[in-house]
């Protein structure tokens, strides 16, 4: 059992999700090195850094979807809530049920509105009418979105613009209501204005949701993170409360990418 | 000088002369290519247009001069194979020659019919002959033989040759009706004496005796007189071409048909076409196995002879019947190559085919005609009047035999026991039928094609899944190639592995076949379902995409086992039992046509089926594997991340979006399955059937196109009639794909992915 928080939420801990030494390989390409962090149950963290620093490679293992690919190898460990994700008694399906994921493109499925939110209560076997409806409701309200969809549920998602087909993916991702929600840039595609729709949900939703979000844009990091990573060149240059790190970083590195000196 | 290093250099926006020079060219080059093609397609077209398009058009005749008969000429009226100097014989007169292309003609007298008077008159065309009957009693026959002469200006000479005159015993008075049959060696001659109720008819039987030297002699071997078997006085005799029958119309309605076999000549039966009236007219037709008889009313019927059972006697039946004739004399004359012929009463004219029914061509000749004549080539006819006019005419009908009827409708043919869907191309005799119905090769291929895609539009969309979805890239990357080099092995080695090694390995061993088919799958099911019941911890071990390792041994050994089941099964539930000995023999071979009734053939659909699956798999399997791999990552990696099994990432998220894709592989595949020609000629009997049977095999449009096309004489009904079977293979094609594209259209609406 991880140590109990000492904050203000009890029933938050601060090393919900623990990266532990944790090294990634692309085959022969090492992606991350040594990585080690605690994130903190119900807060937003940040990752940010230079293209192709790793932050997807990261974030992409705390559900493993990099299993899907082929020749990936990694030292180390991550744990959620205590538990190793690569515990031979883990199931990997149901792990990415705990934990859900929001991509950078927004990505419906081809199908009703409706259809795209219920898609996780489906594949997990549960169809029964009530409670899709109500997920449908719930998801929806949650992911903001509710208002202007409710008369239209049953028509193509491609209908909608592209921030409501991403805030429909938040939706679809929290439906069946995991404990994490991974967001890869979910505002990179995104005009600014439903930028700053996407950034007020994600406060909104770190209520409920341990939220962890890669980002390219600052200001966004500042907006809507407790904490933000930096990485660079697959490793971890500096972690820490948002606030401060951006008003003193430690590490020149840091100083240098967020006065955007490089990107 | 030196540029300066920044100053603009107004060559900087100008195009060079080359790259102008050159997409001018490459814009002509494709306009060229494209439009050639369009050209190419179009001409293919309309080649085969042009040989299809004759076989629909109706017999065109035209008339083609004149000439003077002897006056009074209504006996007889013949004419050479060439169509060139035809004769008019009045009974007791000379045989008058005219040639059609104008000039005096010439007559020859008959020898040895001095002081006799000719009372009877017939004539067979096929021989030549004119039989006579003689106020005396005596009968004979003369023939007319004619002679061309070689080189540019070839003429056709003639000369009438006398036969033995043959005095006939029964009966007295003049004979009044005669008919001469010929088989080369025996021969018959039908005559009748005198008239009314006291006349007779009788059946004399001759024969050819071969001589030691020379052509031997015509002796009688004996007379049948058959006047009490008849139903009344015969009006109409006919003996058939080759001798083998007798028909008699006569006085009450009635016709008799006699069967002359050796010295034999029974009654075989009798019929009454017009309710007990007299028929105006009856004659065979080519090939002496179907008359054509005029009722008084005109109307006009075929009667063929034909089995109503496998085990019945050939007897006559109505086959066919035909629009009335008008009133006055009824004029006949077959074709002597196939099923028309002319008729006519009262100045109207009209060629008609048999077979189909069809009314030819239909006009009024210039003249009241009192008989008629068609050439060997049955390209020309000829009528005369009582006066003596004739008039010859050019026919134009290549094709009588075709039609739509005849090719996509069931044809009662001459011999058969109702109408058929047939395809006989080419048979043994001259006066063979072709039967050219198209329905057993547009079923045999769709019975082809059937069963190539029954076997493998299952094994080639699991795999193209298994492949996509499944199978490690590194694995992939193996399999998917190989399945390429499969599809472009050339389909006449298929063909020929089909046909002489797998046709009789399987031939003996289709328990095994079926044992494997199910065992197979059924392995595939049971370790899935002990898969998922092993433990996570044990599952976990290995890596996902390396479960084919476990699957292919376990489904070798159930392919396996299946094999080595196949004669236990077939000791225990196909054992075929001899009805006449009792015995018992466990073979599927036997058991399979006592079972259901349906044949069991060596080279049958089965075999087809695996063989085709070589050449269909591998075109179906990459197409749709592409399409199931060109689904975007970010659909399958969004399901997999909301907690989808890969099953079930296939199963909600790449099939529909690959539905189109999957949907042409299909389409695809199965026009390489319609077109397959070399396998289906090989692997399948090539026999015309219409039944499912998989045990037996078909004959495609394909097949029949490639195995009858080099035989089929140029401009032949029979080489016309493969175009057009290559013209339904491709509207079979044709609106299959359309509809398919319609289809995929839609499905691609419904998945798009914007
Ligand atoms: N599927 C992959 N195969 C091989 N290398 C990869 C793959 N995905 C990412 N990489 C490499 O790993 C490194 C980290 O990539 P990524 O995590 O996508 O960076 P970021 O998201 O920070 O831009 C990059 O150098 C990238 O080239
Ligand atoms: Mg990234």
């Amino acid at each position: 059992m991880p140590a109990q928080a000492t904050s203000t939420d009890a029933a938050s801990r601060p090393d919900f999700i623990q990266v532990d030494q944790f090294s990634f390989h692309y085959g022969p390409k090492q992606a991350l090195f040594d990585i080690h962090m605690d994130i903190p149950e119900h807060q937003v963290t940040a990752l940010i850094g230079p293209s192709g620093c790793g932050k997807s490679t990261l974030l992409r293992n705390l559900n493993r979807m990099n299993d899907l690919i082929e020749g990936v190898r990694h030292e180390g460990d991550i744990r959620i809530g205590g538990t190793s994700l690569y515990d031979p008694s883990v199931e990997v399906i149901s792990l990415r049920k705990r934990v859900g994921m929001v991509f950078q493109k927004y990505n419906p499925f081809a199908k009703s509105i409706y259809e795209n939110v219920v898609f996780s209560l489906r594949v997990a076997g549960r169809g029964r009418k009530t409670e899709l409806d109500e997920t449908v409701e719930r998801a929806l309200t949650d992911a903001a979105l509710w208002d202007e969809v409710k008369d239209r549920l049953h028509d193509s998602a491609f209908g909608l613009s592209g921030g409501q087909q991403q805030r429909l993916c938040i939706a679809r991702a929290i439906a069946n209501q995991p404990e994490i929600l991974l967001m890869d840039e979910p505002c990179a595609a995104l005009d600014p204005l439903a930028t700053l729709r996407i950034e007020d949900l994600i406060i909104g939703l770190k209520q409920r949701y341990t939220i962890v979000i890669v980002t390219h844009n600052m200001e966004q990091a500042t907006r809507c993170s407790d904490r933000t990573a930096f990485l660079y060149m697959g490793k971890l240059v500096e972690y820490g409360p948002t606030l401060a790190m951006f008003e003193r970083p430690k590490e020149p590195q840091t100083e240098a990418y967020i006065t955007g000196r490089f990107s | 000088m030196h540029p300066q290093p920044n100053a603009p250099d107004p060559k900087r926006f100008e195009v060079s002369r080359a790259t102008l020079w050159f997409d001018r060219f490459m814009g002509w080059a494709i306009r060229f290519g494209g439009i050639g093609v369009i050209i190419a397609v179009f001409g293919i077209f309309y080649f085969i247009g042009k040989e299809v398009v004759p076989l629909f058009r109706a017999a065109d005749v035209e008339p083609a001069g004149k000439l003077e008969a002897p006056a009074a000429a209504t006996g007889v009226l013949g004419i050479d194979e060439w169509g060139e100097l035809p004769f008019f014989y009045q009974a007791g007169g000379p045989v008058a020659f005219r040639p059609v292309a104008g000039g005096d003609g010439f007559e020859l007298e008959v020898p040895g019919l001095e002081g006799a008077e000719v009372t009877a008159t017939a004539y067979d065309p096929v021989h030549r002959r004119v039989a006579l009957g003689l106020a005396d009693g005596r009968v004979g026959s003369f023939l007319v033989e004619y002679a061309r002469s070689h080189g540019d200006d070839a003429e056709v000479s003639a000369k009438v040759t006398p036969e033995p005159w043959f005095p006939l015993k029964s009966g007295a008075g003049p004979v009044t009706a005669v008919s001469y049959g010929d088989s080369g060696g025996g021969r018959i001659i039908v005559a009748k004496r005198g008239a009314g109720p006291d006349a007779t008819t009788t059946v004399l039987r001759l024969a050819m005796k071969r001589g030691l030297i020379g052509a031997g002699k015509l002796t009688a071997l004996g007379e049948v007189e058959i006047t009490t078997e008849l139903g009344a006085e015969p009006l109409i005799l006919r003996a058939s071409q080759n001798g083998s029958m007798v028909l008699a119309a006569c006085a009450n309605g009635e016709i008799d048909y006699f069967l002359a076999n050796g010295a034999e000549v029974t009654k075989r039966q009798s019929f009454s076409p017009f309710d007990g009236e007299v028929p105006r007219q009856m004659d065979y037709l080519f090939g002496g196995v179907s008359i054509i008889v005029t009722g008084p009313g005109g109307e006009q019927e075929q009667w063929s002879l034909f089995r109503e059972s496998e085990d019945a006697e050939r007897m006559f039946g109505l086959t066919q019947t035909f629009p009335p004739l008008g009133d006055g004399d009824v004029l006949f004359a077959a074709s002597q190559r196939n099923r028309t012929f002319l008729t006519g009463a009262g100045g109207h004219l009209s060629i008609r085919h048999s077979t189909s029914g069809k009314t030819r061509w239909e006009g009024e000749a210039e003249i009241a005609p009192a008989a008629a004549v068609l050439d060997g080539k049955g390209e020309h006819f000829l009528v005369v009047s009582a006066s003596g006019e004739a008039r010859r005419y050019s026919v134009e009908d290549p094709h009588p035999e075709a039609g739509w009827k005849a090719f996509f409708g069931k044809v009662w043919y001459e011999g058969g026991s109702g109408p058929v869907y047939q395809w006989q191309s080419t048979g043994g005799s001259d006066d063979f039928e072709p039967k050219l119905s198209l329905m057993p090769l547009i079923f045999g291929s769709l019975k082809g094609t059937a069963y190539a895609l029954l076997f493998s539009v299952p094994v080639a969309l699991l795999a193209a899944v298994f492949s996509a979805a499944f199978l490690p890239l590194s694995v992939k990357r193996i399999v998917k190639p190989t399945m390429e080099i499969m599809s472009s092995l050339p389909s006449v080695v298929l063909g020929f592995l089909a046909g002489l090694w797998l046709a009789p390995i399987l031939e003996t061993r289709v328990p095994s076949v079926m044992a494997m088919l199910i065992a197979v799958p059924a392995s595939a099911l049971v370790m899935g379902f002990a898969w998922c019941r092993l433990p996570i911890r044990f599952r976990n071990r290995f890596a996902n995409g390396s479960e084919w390792m476990m699957v292919v041994p376990v489904l070798a050994l159930a392919g396996w086992l299946g094999w080595q089941a196949g004669p236990l099964i077939e000791s225990i539930f196909f054992v075929y039992q001899d009805p006449a000995t009792g015995r018992e023999i466990a073979d599927f071979r036997l058991w399979w046509p006592q079972a259901t009734g349906l044949s069991f053939e060596q080279r049958n659909s089965l075999v087809l089926g695996f063989m085709m699956g070589f050449a269909v798999i591998p075109v179906i399997f990459t197409i749709a594997e592409d399409a199931l791999s060109n689904v975007p990552k970010s659909l399958t990696a969004a399901s997999s991340a909301l907690g989808a099994n890969r099953w079930q990432v296939v199963w909600t998220v790449m099939l529909p979006v690959a539905s189109s894709g999957i949907f042409s592989a299909l389409m695809i595949g199965f026009g390489r399955a319609v077109g397959e020609t070399m396998i289906m000629v090989m692997a399948t009997g090539n026999t015309p059937v219409t039944e499912w049977n998989i045990f037996n095999g078909m004959r495609t449009l394909s097949a029949n196109i490639a195995v009858e096309l080099p035989e089929a004489p140029v401009g032949s009904t029979h080489y016309r009639t493969l175009f057009l079977g290559a013209v339904v293979l491709f509207l079979m094609t044709f609106v299959m794909n359309t509809v398919a594209e319609v289809l995929r259209q839609r499905l691609r609406e419904k998945n798009k992915i914007v």
